[in-house]
């Protein structure tokens, strides 16, 4: 009954843990205040 | 105590274990996207092409003309998108401005792309945020730019933004470039009736009036990428490119004039920008796919081995830790 519980709280905190990450993602950003190019860059 | 350990060691072997799955399966597929906000641009060059002066309307060659092609991320578009789509969505405003040797812009076609953040696939929001090429509504049915994450060895639907048409982009086999492993893909426009781009370089010359003299204007091309599969990112490009004019009064008695004739590549700077760039960003994505997921089974394999062990340790008669947890009991004869 003990191994049970044991295993049981490894998969729920692991289920917790990827499903709070995969819910968290990450942050959009904001759109860069550069322009679109109209001239030839000397590089990148 | 042996036995406690050995219940906390079960424990993390099967959160390891449990991980590995998670992360391929789960939280993959949900973190690896493309950010709303990106930044790009790339250089390509064709040397020697056959270019179209539009003064004295005669095709010549010339040393060099230049590509500059932008993506922008357009983070305000996308948060709009997503609220309809229900989906994380990227829009990305493009450019491709065309100089020629005289540094004067030849053409320029503006576009907007947008796509599934995770998968590539194309969305088709209406109104304000539709997608558009040179300003007139498209519907792409295909990617664009860019392939999905974990590339298959498969052939893709590709949007062509000058024909505006989806095709087959084939997967020709796995080569190595610059130490990357890649795929190469392939797709052949065949010659196609084409819209004129709405800037022209010459001023008093439009698509209306060229559209009235009865010239149209057509377009082949012949477009290779070499994809790094992992990322979907091509780390190089090429394109045999062949524009002209034909029919119509416009070209005083001939039945065509090449606009465009050439052999364009990435130029050497951003061949390895671009390579830098997909080797770091490929990191994460084999850590994801990868790195993690096998980490984490191993490990819980080796714990869960650690913890049975200890166990069967507790077990053992005749050591003073693994003394048994309730009082023996007297046998009845």
């Amino acid at each position: 009954m003990r191994a049970l519980i044991a295993a049981a709280t490894g998969l729920a905190v692991a289920l917790a843990l990827v499903i709070t990450i995969s819910a968290i993602g990450s942050p959009p950003g904001e759109t860069s205040p550069k322009p679109l190019l109209t001239t030839v860059p000397k590089h990148p | 105590m042996r036995r406690k350990a050995s219940l906390i060691l079960l424990a993390l072997a099967v959160f390891c274990t449990a991980m590995s799955p998670l992360m391929r399966w789960y939280a993959f597929p949900r973190l690896a996207k493309i950010p709303a906000g990106q930044y790009q641009n790339a250089v390509l060059e064709a040397k020697n092409p056959t270019l179209l002066d539009y003064g004295s309307m005669q095709s010549k060659k010339v040393p060099k003309v230049t590509v500059v092609q932008t993506l922008k991320g357009n983070v305000e578009a996308s948060e709009q998108v997503e609220k309809s789509a229900g989906r994380d969505v990227v829009v990305w405003d493009s450019l491709s401005y065309i100089v020629g040797p005289d540094g004067k812009m030849v053409s320029q076609v503006p576009e907007r792309y947008v796509f599934d953040a995770h998968s590539q696939a194309p969305v088709h929001p209406t109104g304000k945020y539709a997608e558009t090429v040179d300003g007139d509504k498209v519907r792409r049915d295909g990617i664009e730019f860019k392939w999905p994450f974990l590339t298959e060895k498969r052939d893709y639907e590709y949007y062509d933004a000058q024909a505006r048409v989806t095709r087959p982009i084939h997967y020709k086999g796995t080569r190595t470039f610059r130490g990357l492993k890649v795929y190469y893909f392939e797709q052949t426009i065949p010659w196609m009736k084409v819209p004129l781009p709405k800037t022209m370089p010459v001023k008093g010359i439009t698509p209306e009036s060229v559209a009235k003299t009865g010239t149209t204007r057509w377009y082949t091309t012949v477009r290779k990428f070499w994809v790094e599969p992992v990322t979907g990112a091509p780390v190089y490009g090429e394109e045999i490119q062949h524009n002209e004019l034909r029919g119509g009064t416009l070209l005083g008695g001939r039945d065509k004039v090449t606009v465009f004739a050439g052999h364009v590549k990435m130029r050497e700077d951003y061949i390895r920008s671009t390579v830098d760039l997909v080797k770091s960003n490929r990191v994460l994505v084999v850590l994801l796919t990868s790195t993690l997921p096998w980490g984490f089974l191993i490990l819980g394999l080796l714990l869960l081995a650690l913890s049975l062990w200890l166990e069967a340790r507790s077990r053992r008669p005749g050591e003073p830790e693994a003394a048994p947890e309730h009082e023996p009991q007297p046998v009845s004869a």
